[in-house]
Protein backbone atom coordinates (compact mmCIF):
# COMPACT_ATOMS: atom_id res chain seq x y z
CA UNK A 1 0.00 0.00 0.00
CA UNK A 2 1.48 3.38 -1.07
CA UNK A 3 0.79 6.02 1.92
CA UNK A 4 2.25 8.78 0.30
CA UNK A 5 -0.49 11.00 -1.58
CA UNK A 6 2.02 12.24 -3.89
CA UNK A 7 2.95 8.69 -6.08
CA UNK A 8 6.31 7.60 -6.63
CA UNK A 9 7.06 10.16 -9.56
CA UNK A 10 5.51 13.12 -7.96
CA UNK A 11 7.54 12.75 -5.42
CA UNK A 12 10.65 12.19 -6.37
CA UNK A 13 10.69 15.74 -9.17
CA UNK A 14 9.00 17.68 -5.85
CA UNK A 15 11.72 16.52 -3.46
CA UNK A 16 14.42 17.51 -5.94
CA UNK A 17 13.46 20.70 -7.76
CA UNK A 18 16.93 21.27 -9.49
CA UNK A 19 15.82 23.23 -12.61
CA UNK A 20 14.02 25.76 -10.00
CA UNK A 21 15.45 29.14 -9.92
CA UNK A 22 16.92 31.43 -12.77
CA UNK A 23 19.80 29.34 -14.10
CA UNK A 24 23.16 30.41 -14.96
CA UNK A 25 24.58 31.58 -18.04
CA UNK A 26 24.93 28.70 -20.53
CA UNK A 27 27.87 28.53 -22.27
CA UNK A 28 28.94 30.74 -25.24
CA UNK A 29 28.75 34.74 -25.30
CA UNK A 30 25.63 35.92 -23.78
CA UNK A 31 24.68 38.05 -26.45
CA UNK A 32 24.58 34.70 -28.52
CA UNK A 33 21.73 33.69 -25.91
CA UNK A 34 18.04 33.73 -26.64
CA UNK A 35 16.33 34.38 -23.38
CA UNK A 36 12.23 34.06 -22.99
CA UNK A 37 10.17 34.36 -20.30
CA UNK A 38 6.23 32.84 -20.36
CA UNK A 39 4.50 33.13 -16.89
CA UNK A 40 0.66 32.32 -15.79
CA UNK A 41 -1.39 32.47 -12.74
CA UNK A 42 -1.89 34.34 -10.14
CA UNK A 43 -0.78 33.40 -6.18
CA UNK A 44 -4.42 34.60 -5.33
CA UNK A 45 -5.77 31.00 -7.49
CA UNK A 46 -2.89 28.82 -6.15
CA UNK A 47 -0.87 28.66 -9.14
CA UNK A 48 1.66 31.00 -10.51
CA UNK A 49 4.43 29.51 -13.00
CA UNK A 50 7.26 31.09 -14.98
CA UNK A 51 9.17 29.43 -17.17
CA UNK A 52 12.96 30.86 -18.44
CA UNK A 53 14.09 29.31 -21.56
CA UNK A 54 17.55 29.85 -22.81
CA UNK A 55 18.27 28.79 -26.38
CA UNK A 56 21.60 28.86 -28.44
CA UNK A 57 21.73 29.36 -32.04
CA UNK A 58 18.57 27.65 -32.18
CA UNK A 59 18.43 25.24 -29.57
CA UNK A 60 17.06 25.07 -26.33
CA UNK A 61 20.02 25.03 -24.19
CA UNK A 62 18.47 25.75 -20.52
CA UNK A 63 14.81 25.62 -18.74
CA UNK A 64 14.19 26.75 -15.58
CA UNK A 65 11.37 27.82 -13.98
CA UNK A 66 9.72 29.49 -10.63
CA UNK A 67 6.30 27.90 -9.38
CA UNK A 68 4.22 28.59 -6.68
CA UNK A 69 1.79 25.69 -6.38
CA UNK A 70 0.98 22.38 -5.16
CA UNK A 71 3.58 19.53 -5.18
CA UNK A 72 2.38 18.29 -8.63
CA UNK A 73 2.39 21.68 -10.00
CA UNK A 74 5.86 21.92 -8.87
CA UNK A 75 6.62 18.06 -9.96
CA UNK A 76 5.14 18.86 -13.46
CA UNK A 77 7.35 22.46 -13.77
CA UNK A 78 10.42 19.97 -12.60
CA UNK A 79 9.65 17.33 -15.15
CA UNK A 80 9.05 19.54 -18.29
CA UNK A 81 12.30 21.72 -17.98
CA UNK A 82 13.93 18.10 -17.62
CA UNK A 83 12.61 16.96 -20.88
CA UNK A 84 13.22 20.14 -22.50
CA UNK A 85 16.85 20.01 -21.70
CA UNK A 86 17.38 16.50 -23.03
CA UNK A 87 15.57 17.67 -26.58
CA UNK A 88 12.24 16.42 -26.02
CA UNK A 89 10.39 19.28 -26.68
CA UNK A 90 8.67 17.70 -30.07
CA UNK A 91 6.69 15.17 -27.68
CA UNK A 92 6.19 16.92 -24.60
CA UNK A 93 2.54 16.76 -25.18
CA UNK A 94 -0.24 18.97 -22.45
CA UNK A 95 -1.78 18.54 -19.68
CA UNK A 96 -3.50 15.10 -20.12
CA UNK A 97 -0.29 13.44 -21.11
CA UNK A 98 1.81 14.70 -18.35
CA UNK A 99 -1.54 13.40 -15.64
CA UNK A 100 -0.93 10.12 -17.56
CA UNK A 101 2.85 9.94 -17.51
CA UNK A 102 3.32 11.08 -13.99
CA UNK A 103 0.18 9.83 -12.20
CA UNK A 104 -1.22 13.05 -11.64
CA UNK A 105 -4.30 13.08 -10.27
CA UNK A 106 -7.52 14.69 -12.86
CA UNK A 107 -8.38 17.07 -10.37
CA UNK A 108 -4.92 18.68 -10.47
CA UNK A 109 -5.63 19.08 -14.39
CA UNK A 110 -6.75 22.48 -13.56
CA UNK A 111 -3.54 23.52 -12.25
CA UNK A 112 -1.32 21.91 -15.26
CA UNK A 113 -3.28 24.06 -17.61
CA UNK A 114 -2.15 26.84 -15.87
CA UNK A 115 1.48 25.10 -16.45
CA UNK A 116 0.44 24.45 -20.27
CA UNK A 117 0.15 28.20 -20.40
CA UNK A 118 3.31 29.50 -18.88
CA UNK A 119 5.28 27.19 -21.21
CA UNK A 120 3.55 28.06 -24.27
CA UNK A 121 4.00 31.56 -23.65
CA UNK A 122 7.53 31.75 -23.48
CA UNK A 123 7.75 28.73 -26.24
CA UNK A 124 5.54 31.52 -28.44
CA UNK A 125 7.72 34.48 -27.09
CA UNK A 126 10.85 32.46 -28.37
CA UNK A 127 9.18 31.75 -31.77
CA UNK A 128 8.46 35.40 -31.84
CA UNK A 129 11.82 36.68 -31.64
CA UNK A 130 13.56 33.78 -33.61
CA UNK A 131 11.24 35.16 -36.50
CA UNK A 132 12.11 38.79 -35.37
CA UNK A 133 16.03 37.83 -35.74
CA UNK A 134 15.37 36.15 -39.41
CA UNK A 135 13.47 39.14 -40.50
CA UNK A 136 16.66 41.41 -39.44
CA UNK A 137 18.95 38.97 -41.32
CA UNK A 138 16.42 39.83 -44.38
CA UNK A 139 16.94 43.38 -44.12
CA UNK B 1 3.42 2.69 15.50
CA UNK B 2 7.40 2.24 13.73
CA UNK B 3 10.01 4.23 14.82
CA UNK B 4 10.46 6.22 11.47
CA UNK B 5 6.71 7.00 11.22
CA UNK B 6 6.61 11.31 11.02
CA UNK B 7 6.17 13.20 14.27
CA UNK B 8 2.67 13.29 15.11
CA UNK B 9 1.69 17.31 15.95
CA UNK B 10 -2.06 16.75 14.99
CA UNK B 11 -3.94 16.21 18.17
CA UNK B 12 -6.25 18.51 17.12
CA UNK B 13 -7.63 16.35 14.26
CA UNK B 14 -7.73 13.29 16.94
CA UNK B 15 -5.48 11.77 19.54
CA UNK B 16 -4.07 8.31 20.41
CA UNK B 17 -6.33 6.29 22.90
CA UNK B 18 -4.88 6.33 26.24
CA UNK B 19 -3.38 2.74 26.80
CA UNK B 20 -5.32 2.82 30.09
CA UNK B 21 -8.49 3.85 28.26
CA UNK B 22 -7.67 0.72 25.39
CA UNK B 23 -7.64 -1.72 28.58
CA UNK B 24 -10.71 -0.84 29.92
CA UNK B 25 -12.32 -0.81 26.34
CA UNK B 26 -10.53 -4.23 25.86
CA UNK B 27 -12.48 -5.61 29.06
CA UNK B 28 -16.01 -4.52 27.24
CA UNK B 29 -15.56 -6.36 24.44
CA UNK B 30 -14.87 -10.48 24.68
CA UNK B 31 -16.77 -13.18 26.35
CA UNK B 32 -15.36 -12.94 29.43
CA UNK B 33 -16.16 -9.04 29.90
CA UNK B 34 -18.79 -7.19 30.04
CA UNK B 35 -19.97 -7.62 26.63
CA UNK B 36 -24.15 -7.21 27.49
CA UNK B 37 -26.11 -5.19 25.91
CA UNK B 38 -27.20 -2.08 28.30
CA UNK B 39 -30.94 -2.67 27.12
CA UNK B 40 -31.26 -6.37 28.01
CA UNK B 41 -32.65 -6.89 31.38
CA UNK B 42 -30.58 -10.26 32.36
CA UNK B 43 -27.14 -10.25 34.44
CA UNK B 44 -24.90 -9.27 31.26
CA UNK B 45 -27.11 -5.97 30.37
CA UNK B 46 -27.57 -4.73 33.76
CA UNK B 47 -23.49 -5.06 34.24
CA UNK B 48 -23.06 -3.56 31.26
CA UNK B 49 -25.81 -0.72 31.71
CA UNK B 50 -24.07 -0.24 35.29
CA UNK B 51 -20.82 0.27 33.27
CA UNK B 52 -22.72 2.74 31.01
CA UNK B 53 -23.98 4.76 34.10
CA UNK B 54 -20.86 4.81 35.39
CA UNK B 55 -19.45 6.50 32.58
CA UNK B 56 -22.32 8.72 32.07
CA UNK B 57 -21.15 9.89 35.49
CA UNK B 58 -17.30 10.46 34.26
CA UNK B 59 -18.29 12.16 31.65
CA UNK B 60 -20.84 14.39 33.00
CA UNK B 61 -17.97 15.46 35.77
CA UNK B 62 -16.01 16.44 33.54
CA UNK B 63 -17.99 19.49 32.73
CA UNK B 64 -19.80 19.39 36.29
CA UNK B 65 -23.01 18.26 34.83
CA UNK B 66 -25.60 16.19 36.85
CA UNK B 67 -24.74 12.56 34.95
CA UNK B 68 -28.78 12.33 33.97
CA UNK B 69 -28.15 15.45 31.46
CA UNK B 70 -25.83 14.28 29.21
CA UNK B 71 -27.10 11.73 26.03
CA UNK B 72 -24.64 9.64 23.72
CA UNK B 73 -23.92 10.51 20.46
CA UNK B 74 -21.93 9.47 18.05
CA UNK B 75 -19.57 12.10 18.40
CA UNK B 76 -19.40 15.61 18.56
CA UNK B 77 -20.85 16.23 14.84
CA UNK B 78 -24.03 14.40 15.82
CA UNK B 79 -23.74 16.12 19.38
CA UNK B 80 -24.05 19.75 17.12
CA UNK B 81 -26.68 18.09 15.06
CA UNK B 82 -28.97 17.35 17.57
CA UNK B 83 -28.51 20.96 19.36
CA UNK B 84 -29.51 22.62 16.50
CA UNK B 85 -31.59 20.34 14.32
CA UNK B 86 -33.48 19.18 17.37
CA UNK B 87 -33.87 22.74 19.24
CA UNK B 88 -34.83 24.31 16.22
CA UNK B 89 -37.29 21.83 15.27
CA UNK B 90 -38.81 21.53 18.42
CA UNK B 91 -39.19 25.44 18.56
CA UNK B 92 -40.17 26.15 15.36
CA UNK B 93 -43.39 27.66 16.55
CA UNK B 94 -42.14 30.23 18.94
CA UNK B 95 -39.72 31.12 16.44
CA UNK B 96 -37.52 30.82 13.21
CA UNK B 97 -33.95 32.08 13.90
CA UNK B 98 -31.03 31.21 15.25
CA UNK B 99 -27.56 33.14 15.55
CA UNK B 100 -24.17 31.41 15.19
CA UNK B 101 -20.99 32.91 13.81
CA UNK B 102 -18.77 32.52 10.51
CA UNK B 103 -16.14 30.65 12.64
CA UNK B 104 -17.94 27.46 13.33
CA UNK B 105 -17.42 23.60 12.47
CA UNK B 106 -18.93 22.50 9.50
CA UNK B 107 -21.03 20.64 11.93
CA UNK B 108 -22.55 23.36 13.02
CA UNK B 109 -22.38 25.53 9.54
CA UNK B 110 -24.12 22.76 7.84
CA UNK B 111 -27.14 21.77 10.04
CA UNK B 112 -27.49 25.85 9.92
CA UNK B 113 -27.48 25.80 6.58
CA UNK B 114 -29.87 23.06 6.40
CA UNK B 115 -32.15 24.35 8.75
CA UNK B 116 -32.23 27.59 6.41
CA UNK B 117 -33.68 25.20 3.93
CA UNK B 118 -36.52 24.46 6.70
CA UNK B 119 -37.60 28.03 6.24
CA UNK B 120 -35.62 29.31 9.45
CA UNK B 121 -33.42 32.37 9.26
CA UNK B 122 -29.46 32.00 10.35
CA UNK B 123 -27.49 35.39 11.27
CA UNK B 124 -23.67 34.10 10.83
CA UNK B 125 -21.43 36.08 13.11
CA UNK B 126 -17.97 37.86 12.05
CA UNK B 127 -15.04 37.51 14.12
CA UNK B 128 -12.48 40.26 14.80
CA UNK B 129 -9.13 39.88 13.16
CA UNK B 130 -8.35 37.77 16.65
CA UNK B 131 -10.87 35.95 15.67
CA UNK B 132 -13.57 36.37 18.48
CA UNK B 133 -16.57 37.40 19.17
CA UNK B 134 -17.57 40.11 21.57
CA UNK B 135 -20.85 39.17 23.69
CA UNK B 136 -22.23 42.74 22.17
CA UNK B 137 -22.10 41.21 18.88
CA UNK B 138 -24.38 38.29 20.38
CA UNK B 139 -26.68 40.65 22.04
CA UNK B 140 -27.45 43.03 18.98
CA UNK B 141 -28.02 40.05 16.98
CA UNK B 142 -30.39 38.23 18.60
CA UNK B 143 -34.24 39.00 17.88
CA UNK B 144 -37.61 37.99 19.63
CA UNK B 145 -37.88 35.07 17.94
CA UNK B 146 -34.70 34.45 18.22
CA UNK B 147 -34.13 30.38 19.27
CA UNK B 148 -31.00 29.04 19.48
CA UNK B 149 -27.44 30.59 19.99
CA UNK B 150 -24.59 28.42 18.83
CA UNK B 151 -20.81 29.33 19.44
CA UNK B 152 -18.11 27.26 19.71
CA UNK B 153 -15.57 27.40 22.62
CA UNK B 154 -12.00 26.97 21.33
CA UNK B 155 -11.77 27.19 17.58
CA UNK B 156 -10.69 24.07 16.01
CA UNK B 157 -8.34 25.31 13.47
CA UNK B 158 -6.96 28.30 15.51
CA UNK B 159 -7.66 27.51 18.95
CA UNK B 160 -9.17 31.13 20.11
CA UNK B 161 -11.32 30.47 22.94
CA UNK B 162 -14.42 32.63 22.60
CA UNK B 163 -16.09 34.62 25.82
CA UNK B 164 -18.49 32.01 26.68
CA UNK B 165 -19.24 32.95 30.00
CA UNK B 166 -19.96 36.46 28.91
CA UNK B 167 -21.79 35.33 25.49
CA UNK B 168 -24.28 33.04 28.15
CA UNK B 169 -24.97 35.89 30.17
CA UNK B 170 -26.16 37.81 27.06
CA UNK B 171 -28.51 34.70 26.13
CA UNK B 172 -29.59 34.15 29.80
CA UNK B 173 -30.74 37.43 29.96
CA UNK B 174 -32.69 37.41 27.06
CA UNK B 175 -33.88 33.85 27.20
CA UNK B 176 -32.21 32.26 24.48
CA UNK B 177 -31.00 28.92 24.84
CA UNK B 178 -27.15 28.61 24.22
CA UNK B 179 -25.24 25.80 22.23
CA UNK B 180 -21.44 25.46 23.20
CA UNK B 181 -19.15 23.24 20.83
CA UNK B 182 -16.74 22.27 23.37
CA UNK B 183 -15.13 19.58 20.85
CA UNK B 184 -11.73 21.46 21.25
CA UNK B 185 -11.53 22.56 24.99
CA UNK B 186 -13.89 19.92 27.01
CA UNK B 187 -10.75 18.45 28.79
CA UNK B 188 -8.25 21.03 27.99
CA UNK B 189 -9.51 23.89 30.02
CA UNK B 190 -11.85 24.34 32.99
CA UNK B 191 -15.42 23.65 32.06
CA UNK B 192 -18.43 24.11 34.64
CA UNK B 193 -22.11 24.09 32.86
CA UNK B 194 -23.33 25.75 36.27
CA UNK B 195 -21.07 28.85 35.99
CA UNK B 196 -21.20 28.88 32.20
CA UNK B 197 -25.02 28.72 32.10
CA UNK B 198 -24.88 27.26 28.38
CA UNK B 199 -28.07 24.74 27.92
CA UNK B 200 -26.14 22.81 25.39
CA UNK B 201 -22.80 21.64 25.04
CA UNK B 202 -20.90 19.27 22.63
CA UNK B 203 -17.75 16.97 23.38
CA UNK B 204 -16.20 13.97 22.28
CA UNK B 205 -14.09 11.41 22.90
CA UNK B 206 -11.09 11.24 20.60
CA UNK B 207 -10.03 14.48 21.14
CA UNK B 208 -9.06 13.69 24.75
CA UNK B 209 -7.35 10.64 24.44
CA UNK B 210 -10.62 8.36 24.10
CA UNK B 211 -11.90 6.29 21.37
CA UNK B 212 -13.67 7.77 18.28
CA UNK B 213 -17.08 7.34 17.48
CA UNK B 214 -18.95 8.24 20.69
CA UNK B 215 -19.51 12.10 21.85
CA UNK B 216 -21.84 13.27 24.07
CA UNK B 217 -24.51 16.45 24.52
CA UNK B 218 -25.10 18.01 27.39
CA UNK B 219 -28.49 19.36 27.70
CA UNK B 220 -29.97 21.71 30.39
CA UNK B 221 -33.24 20.50 32.66
CA UNK B 222 -34.89 22.93 30.89
CA UNK B 223 -34.05 21.97 27.27
CA UNK B 224 -34.68 18.54 27.32
CA UNK B 225 -38.15 19.13 27.15
CA UNK B 226 -37.37 20.95 23.65
CA UNK B 227 -35.23 18.48 22.00
CA UNK B 228 -36.40 16.72 19.50
CA UNK B 229 -34.45 13.67 18.58
CA UNK B 230 -32.61 12.75 15.01
CA UNK B 231 -32.65 9.45 15.59
CA UNK B 232 -35.44 7.33 16.12
CA UNK B 233 -35.78 3.07 16.74
CA UNK B 234 -35.80 2.16 20.14
CA UNK B 235 -36.32 4.50 22.19
CA UNK B 236 -33.13 4.52 24.11
CA UNK B 237 -31.57 7.28 26.27
CA UNK B 238 -34.89 8.40 27.03
CA UNK B 239 -36.33 8.49 24.02
CA UNK B 240 -33.17 11.12 22.31
CA UNK B 241 -30.99 8.77 20.70
CA UNK B 242 -32.10 5.83 19.75
CA UNK B 243 -29.76 2.91 18.94
CA UNK B 244 -27.96 0.07 21.17
CA UNK B 245 -25.12 1.80 23.12
CA UNK B 246 -21.25 0.74 22.17
CA UNK B 247 -20.37 0.11 25.68
CA UNK B 248 -16.96 0.07 25.18
CA UNK B 249 -16.58 3.07 23.79
CA UNK B 250 -18.61 4.70 26.17
CA UNK B 251 -16.82 2.76 29.04
CA UNK B 252 -13.88 4.22 26.85
CA UNK B 253 -15.08 8.14 26.98
CA UNK B 254 -15.72 7.61 30.60
CA UNK B 255 -12.54 7.03 31.57
CA UNK B 256 -10.80 9.01 29.28
CA UNK B 257 -12.59 12.05 30.94
CA UNK B 258 -11.48 10.96 34.58
CA UNK B 259 -7.95 10.30 33.27
CA UNK B 260 -8.73 14.47 31.82
CA UNK B 261 -10.12 15.89 34.52
CA UNK B 262 -7.02 14.80 36.52
CA UNK B 263 -4.30 15.81 34.09
CA UNK B 264 -5.72 18.69 32.75
CA UNK B 265 -3.33 21.29 34.78
CA UNK B 266 0.08 19.31 34.13
CA UNK B 267 -1.31 18.81 30.39
CA UNK B 268 -1.81 22.16 29.75
CA UNK B 269 0.75 23.49 31.17
CA UNK B 270 2.91 20.61 28.99
CA UNK B 271 1.10 21.73 26.09
CA UNK B 272 1.52 25.65 26.79
CA UNK B 273 5.47 24.88 27.04
CA UNK B 274 5.75 23.19 23.75
CA UNK B 275 3.28 25.57 21.58
CA UNK B 276 5.49 28.38 23.16
CA UNK B 277 9.08 26.32 22.72
CA UNK B 278 7.23 26.10 18.72
CA UNK B 279 6.44 29.59 17.96
CA UNK B 280 9.68 30.66 19.31
CA UNK B 281 11.43 28.61 16.68
CA UNK B 282 9.26 28.57 13.82
CA UNK B 283 8.67 32.60 14.49
CA UNK B 284 12.14 33.02 13.59
CA UNK B 285 11.18 32.29 9.95
CA UNK B 286 10.79 35.46 7.73
CA UNK B 287 6.77 36.96 8.07
CA UNK B 288 5.70 33.82 10.22
CA UNK B 289 2.68 34.94 11.06
CA UNK B 290 0.20 33.73 14.35
CA UNK B 291 -3.15 33.29 12.97
CA UNK B 292 -5.62 34.44 16.04
CA UNK B 293 -5.37 35.71 19.56
CA UNK B 294 -2.03 35.35 21.05
CA UNK B 295 -3.32 34.88 24.47
CA UNK B 296 -6.93 33.62 24.58
CA UNK B 297 -6.35 30.33 23.70
CA UNK B 298 -6.23 26.53 24.35
CA UNK B 299 -2.63 25.75 25.21
CA UNK B 300 -2.30 23.19 22.71
CA UNK B 301 -2.95 24.94 19.40
CA UNK B 302 -1.07 26.89 17.45
CA UNK B 303 -1.85 28.23 13.52
CA UNK B 304 0.77 30.01 11.70
CA UNK B 305 0.71 31.49 8.33
CA UNK B 306 4.35 31.61 5.73
CA UNK B 307 3.52 33.97 3.42
CA UNK B 308 4.86 33.14 -0.14
CA UNK B 309 4.51 29.59 0.31
CA UNK B 310 1.87 27.00 -1.15
CA UNK B 311 -0.12 25.15 1.82
CA UNK B 312 -0.10 21.88 0.45
CA UNK B 313 3.30 22.34 -0.66
CA UNK B 314 4.82 22.50 2.18
CA UNK B 315 2.67 20.15 4.08
CA UNK B 316 3.82 17.29 1.62
CA UNK B 317 6.96 18.82 2.19
CA UNK B 318 7.12 17.79 5.84
CA UNK B 319 7.73 13.92 5.53
CA UNK B 320 8.88 13.91 8.86
CA UNK B 321 5.74 15.60 10.30
CA UNK B 322 2.12 15.34 11.04
CA UNK B 323 0.38 18.44 10.65
CA UNK B 324 -2.87 20.07 9.28
CA UNK B 325 -3.02 22.75 6.40
CA UNK B 326 -6.24 24.94 6.49
CA UNK B 327 -6.77 24.05 2.74
CA UNK B 328 -8.66 21.71 0.27
CA UNK B 329 -5.68 19.79 -0.60
CA UNK B 330 -7.58 17.78 -3.30
CA UNK B 331 -9.42 20.13 -4.54
CA UNK B 332 -8.86 21.56 -7.56
CA UNK B 333 -10.32 25.37 -6.67
CA UNK B 334 -7.92 25.25 -3.97
CA UNK B 335 -10.19 26.52 -1.37
CA UNK B 336 -8.61 28.56 1.47
CA UNK B 337 -9.54 28.19 5.03
CA UNK B 338 -12.70 29.73 5.52
CA UNK B 339 -11.58 30.33 9.13
CA UNK B 340 -8.33 32.20 8.57
CA UNK B 341 -10.70 34.36 5.78
CA UNK B 342 -13.40 35.01 8.17
CA UNK B 343 -10.07 36.62 10.21
CA UNK B 344 -9.23 38.91 7.01
CA UNK B 345 -6.36 36.42 6.02
CA UNK B 346 -6.32 37.13 2.12
CA UNK B 347 -6.68 33.79 -0.28
CA UNK B 348 -2.73 33.76 0.01
CA UNK B 349 -1.83 33.53 3.52
CA UNK B 350 -5.35 31.26 4.07
CA UNK B 351 -3.52 28.93 1.65
CA UNK B 352 0.35 29.06 3.30
CA UNK B 353 -1.01 28.35 6.99
CA UNK B 354 -0.12 25.04 8.98
CA UNK B 355 -2.16 24.39 12.09
CA UNK B 356 0.28 22.50 14.62
CA UNK B 357 -1.32 20.85 17.48
CA UNK B 358 0.68 19.41 20.58
CA UNK B 359 -0.91 16.66 23.22
CA UNK B 360 0.10 14.53 26.10
CA UNK B 361 2.53 12.65 24.31
CA UNK B 362 4.02 15.41 22.56
CA UNK B 363 7.97 15.99 23.45
CA UNK B 364 10.34 18.58 23.09
CA UNK B 365 12.26 16.57 20.50
CA UNK B 366 8.71 16.40 18.39
CA UNK B 367 8.74 20.33 18.29
CA UNK B 368 12.25 20.49 17.17
CA UNK B 369 12.12 18.26 14.36
CA UNK B 370 9.15 20.13 13.50
CA UNK B 371 11.29 23.55 13.55
CA UNK B 372 14.02 22.16 11.52
CA UNK B 373 12.12 20.84 8.93
CA UNK B 374 9.48 23.86 8.64
CA UNK B 375 12.20 25.86 8.67
CA UNK B 376 14.14 24.16 5.44
CA UNK B 377 11.04 23.32 3.63
CA UNK B 378 9.69 27.10 3.68
CA UNK B 379 13.38 28.13 2.19
CA UNK B 380 12.90 26.00 -0.14
CA UNK B 381 10.06 26.17 -1.24
CA UNK B 382 10.21 30.33 -1.37
CA UNK B 383 13.50 29.93 -3.34
CA UNK B 384 11.36 27.71 -6.19
CA UNK B 385 8.63 30.72 -6.03
CA UNK B 386 10.54 33.63 -6.22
Amino acid sequence: VNLDPLGAQVRRLFERLTHAGDGLAHGGEPSALLTVHGEAGREQRGTRVRFTLKFHEGELVEARYHAYGCPHTLAVCEWLAGALEAGHLPSIGGPAHWCRTLDVPIVKLGRLLVVEDALRAALNAAALKAAEAAKNVVK
Amino acid sequence: MSSDAPVYLDYAATSPVDPRVAAAMHECLTRDGVFGNPASMHFFGSVARARVERARGQVAALIRAPAPQVVWTSGATESNNLAILGTARAMSKRGRHIVTSRTEHKSVLDPCRRIEQEGFQVSFLDTDRDGLIAPEQVRAALRDDTVLVSIMHANNEIGVLQPIEAIADVCQGRGVPLHVDAAQSAGKVEIDVARVKCELMSFTAHKLYGPKGIGALYFSAARRASLQPLIYGGGHERGLRSGTLPVHQIVGFGLACEIAAQARADDAAQCQRLRARLWAGLSRIEGAMLNGHPTQRVASILNISFPGVEGESLLMGLTELAVSTGSACNSDSHEPSYVLRALGRSTELAQSSLRFSVGRFSTDEDVDVAIAAVTREVKRLRAAAA
